[in-house]
């Protein structure tokens, strides 16, 4: 038996420290890291899968290519067939169009080792080329706190068990970060009170004291109506002139433009609670916001957050432990870069890369005549099951000469693709993983062999310059082999180190790391902005032609066609696309919604209904539960093997912001609008 | 009988994640449709408050197991722990315990045909260490305690609709469950 470091790389808040067991080369158990101050010995019930997801019969072994795309008829070819097809598609697309643009690389969150980056590298090898670039889950909060704080930055997590009031705002904890329920629970036991601010009573709502029922898209003029309410009580920080830019503009606004009525008809939240929360958020102390990631999911999210941070600044809660407005963090990720050619010498630097927004990727590949996109490389994503805007993508699938994907399990993508090269699981590779939102870093050391033929993306890239430069020597500059662990290593250059206090890049090797940063976020309040002041307004905000001040914004309005808002947010079985118990998955989708809302509809718990708009149809079982408002419906983002994915019912609105910090807005997805009918 | 082990829940920490169900499974390597460790949500709605939680059970180690009184085969045995042991090289799967108890602890293991159920890990607790449901909680919620040691007056015992309860004497526990104001 062998015990061995792995970190769960998945999209997640928690990104776990496991020990996992092996027996004879072969993965027998895993278990939470006792010695990971966050996650504590624990493991969600998805990562305890993960043993018979590693062994699962569904998980493609070999490389396959399908003869004839959505045919479903795969055929095992072997590593040199794959690389040599792929290899030889690059070389001649390079030159039929004299550039290497016609090659797309779409890559997201699939898994976010940081050796993965060599994806990117090795499209930075073979030259400008075109990439999906942004984010489809958290662009618009970013900016908002980047411009407001200069960065974003989060306290650690552990902070949050000193508060004494704590508002979680648009976030599900419970389904999607469960190692902060033990502290938050902590705050409870020492006398905390919660608050839950989402659009439905959601699994983290029946753990807290008070649920607060927000209409979509309206959480930025409920803190609005807050901050009103802690202005006309004189409880805003009487030091606010000492730290903050823009005080006045943001009060006369407050005085000119926010009603309590108003906001309170718009929000859907009374009057008297509004005053109610607001008195005990500007009286308590130290009082923590949580603004999650699904509030911003809206053609107004960054204004959203950008009140959001407004209020926690008005009230003095920032820069207090205990205290402040939570979001996430990217300061633990400042590894050296080396591999995806981000900071390489001056002769890799792709300046003429094409950057399409990965939320409207489909869209403006078709756009790309000059030349067009001729193959399209997936990895880490499972775009047909998680973007918009669908026939855009048939279109565009259509146009391709080449469509690769990698993945551990074939996929809505891989239905599309000529040819599946299987990759290995954080239990297979060398790979060195940070949080978003907790301060550890740590490594994932191969437990086992790869199963089958999978290679690491690493590998795979090395394997692919190889080919290519086999065929025409000089044609990518991306490394052709290489030592996985000594990659790694030197990934950690000499700011990590610095960052996590280590001597050595070897030190990693022994154990997940906390990085060396002050448990309060903002603690000394000189913040990261032009003026190193926080900013009301934000003079970054007007250059980029947005509203210098955190003013509301409406959200998009339904239509008489489409007149329920389509929810989607995540399940607790699932991460996105990503399939976890094979054993629970449905058959159709479940349309959760407010029973006077079915009764108005002639439905039913059990029924047969249709939801339909312009971008297409989906039919679904209904089932009323108590909870949701009038105006919404909602499908949890389940594993369900119906015929068409959920995606279909997706268009591309944009977020407000993320243009300026990651290069293209986020996704809107929560402005989809549907129409609802019996079956 | 010395010692009585019993589940203590603390709902208010329950977020009905099914990690410890999960866990069970894995340890006992359970096929996929059984499952030794259930969780059940339970919800009272008034007009002000919303009371939403939920229930991890499996087998209650009663401190009068009807399952060990019925079964004509002598399959099961109470340790002087109190776990409730189930010897499956002696069950005829004639499912008398099946139909017996009153939590539908033991079920019929569709591979053997034979009764099966949760058996508190003893042999993890043999060697001091917790059961494997109890090591997955997340936020502690569910502990296995010495059942005369818990003060009984802030607890409820875990109900079920039946009026068997008094004469099984279940050895699980839980704390009342908190309101959510809305």
């Amino acid at each position: 038996m062998k015990l061995h470091h792995n970190i769960c790389p998945r999209n997640c808040y928690d990104t776990c420290s496991i020990v996992s067991t092996t027996s004879n080369g072969v993965l027998i158990s895993v278990e939470g890291n006792p010695h990971h101050e966050y996650t504590s010995g624990k493991l969600c019930s998805k990562a305890l899968d993960d043993v018979k997801k590693v062994y699962s019969p569904q998980r493609v072994r070999y490389p396959m290519r399908q003869r004839g795309r959505y045919s479903g008829f795969w055929e095992r070819i072997t590593w040199d067939e794959a690389l040599g097809l792929i290899s030889e598609k690059i070389l001649s697309l390079k030159e039929q169009y004299g550039t290497s643009l016609p090659l797309a690389l779409n890559k997201y969150s699939g898994n976010f080792g940081i050796l993965h980056n060599a994806m990117e590298g090795l499209f930075t090898g073979i030259g400008a080329t075109t990439r999906a670039v942004g984010s489809p889950c958290w662009s618009a909060g970013v900016e908002a706190q980047t411009l407001d704080f200069g960065t974003y930055f989060c306290s650690d997590p552990l902070d949050m068990a000193q508060a004494k009031l704590i508002w979680l705002w648009g976030v599900n904890p419970v389904w999607t970060a469960v190692h902060q329920m033990p502290i938050i629970f902590d705050a409870i036991d020492h006398g905390a009170k919660v608050v839950c601010f989402d659009t439905h009573f959601s699994a983290t709502a029946a753990r807290s004291h008070q649920f607060i029922q927000v209409r979509p898209g309206t959480d930025g003029l409920l803190a609005l109506g807050f901050a009103k309410v802690l202005l006309e009580e004189n409880l805003m920080d009487p030091n606010l002139s000492d730290y903050t830019a823009g005080c006045e503009e943001f009060i006369h606004y407050l005085e000119t433009k926010i009603s309590l009525s108003h906001c309170s008809e718009v929000t859907g939240v009374p009057m008297s609670t509004i005053r109610e929360l607001a008195l005990e958020y500007g009286q308590t102390n130290p009082a923590c916001i949580w603004a999650g990631f699904g509030l911003q999911r809206y053609t107004n999210g960054g204004q959203t957050l950008r009140a959001i941070d407004a209020l926690g600044a008005f009230a003095g809660h920032l820069g207090k432990q205990g205290g402040g407005v939570q979001y996430a963090q990217f300061e633990t990720w400042r590894f050296s870069g080396e591999i995806s050619g981000d900071k390489p010498s001056s002769d890799k630097i792709n300046s003429m890369d094409r950057n399409l927004n990965i939320n409207r990727f489909s869209d403006e590949a078709l756009s790309c005549t000059d030349p067009p996109v001729k193959m399209l490389w997936i990895s880490g994503r499972n775009p047909l099951s998680q973007d918009g805007n669908l026939q855009r993508w048939k279109k565009l699938i259509n146009q391709l000469d080449l469509i690769v994907v990698s993945d551990l399990f074939h996929s809505k993508s891989s239905e599309a693709a000529d040819i599946f090269l299987p990759v290995t699981t954080h239990y297979e590779h060398w790979d060195v993983n940070a949080g978003y939102w907790h301060y550890w870093v740590g490594v994932n050391e191969p437990a086992i062999s790869p199963v089958g033929e999978s290679r690491s993306d690493l590998q795979i890239a090395w394997d692919v310059s190889s080919q290519l430069n086999h065929l025409t020597p000089g044609s990518c500059t991306f490394p052709t082999s290489g030592n996985e662990k000594e990659t790694l290593l030197r990934e950690l250059g000499p700011q990590m180190l610095e960052i996590l206090g280590l001597e050595n890049p070897e030190d990693i090797l022994k154990g997940p790391v906390r990085a060396k940063f002050s448990r309060t976020a903002w603690e000394n309040r000189t913040f990261a902005t032009p003026t190193g002041r926080y900013e009301f307004f934000s003079t970054q905000a007007a250059n980029a032609q947005l509203p210098p001040l955190p003013i509301f914004v409406p959200p998009l309005s339904p239509s008489i066609n489409t007149p329920l808002r389509l929810l989607t947010p995540h399940h607790h079985s699932t991460i996105n696309s990503q399939a976890y118990a094979l054993d629970t998955r449905k058959t159709d989708f479940i349309l959760y919604l407010a029973p006077e809302l079915a009764q108005l509809y002639d439905l039913v718990a059990g029924d047969r209904a249709q939801i339909r708009n312009e971008f297409g149809q989906l039919n679904v079982i209904v089932h009323p539960e108590f909870g949701f408002s009038t105006d919404i419906v909602v499908i949890f983002q389940e594993q369900v093997d119906a015929n068409f994915p959920l995606n279909r019912l997706l268009g591309t609105p944009s977020t407000d912001m993320g243009q300026i910090t990651l290069g293209a807005p986020g996704f809107a997805l929560n402005e989809t609008f549907v129409n609802l009918r019996k079956l | 009988m010395v010692k009585q082990l019993g589940f203590l829940l603390n709902v208010n920490r329950c977020l009905g994640c099914g990690a410890c169900a999960k866990a069970c499974q894995n340890k006992n390597q359970l096929p996929p449709l059984l499952r030794w460790r259930q969780v059940r949500m339970v919800e009272k709605l008034s007009i002000d408050h919303i009371q939403k939680f939920y229930l991890s059970t499996a087998c209650n180690h009663c401190g009068n197991p009807e399952c060990l009184r019925v079964c004509p085969a002598g399959a099961y045995a109470k340790r002087r722990d109190g776990i409730v042991l189930h010897f499956s090289e002696k069950c005829t799967g004639c499912k008398s315990c099946v139909a017996s108890c009153p939590f539908g602890a033991p079920q019929i293991n569709p591979q053997t045909n034979k009764a099966t159920k949760c058996q508190l890990c003893y042999e993890r607790l043999d060697q001091g260490m917790s059961p494997s449901c109890v090591q997955a909680c997340l936020t502690g919620a569910l502990e296995l305690k010495e059942v005369r040691d818990i003060p009984v007056n802030q607890l409820l015992r875990l109900t079920a609709p039946v009026p068997s309860l008094r004469l099984t004497r279940p050895s699980v526990f839980y704390k009342p469950p908190r309101e959510t104001k809305v």
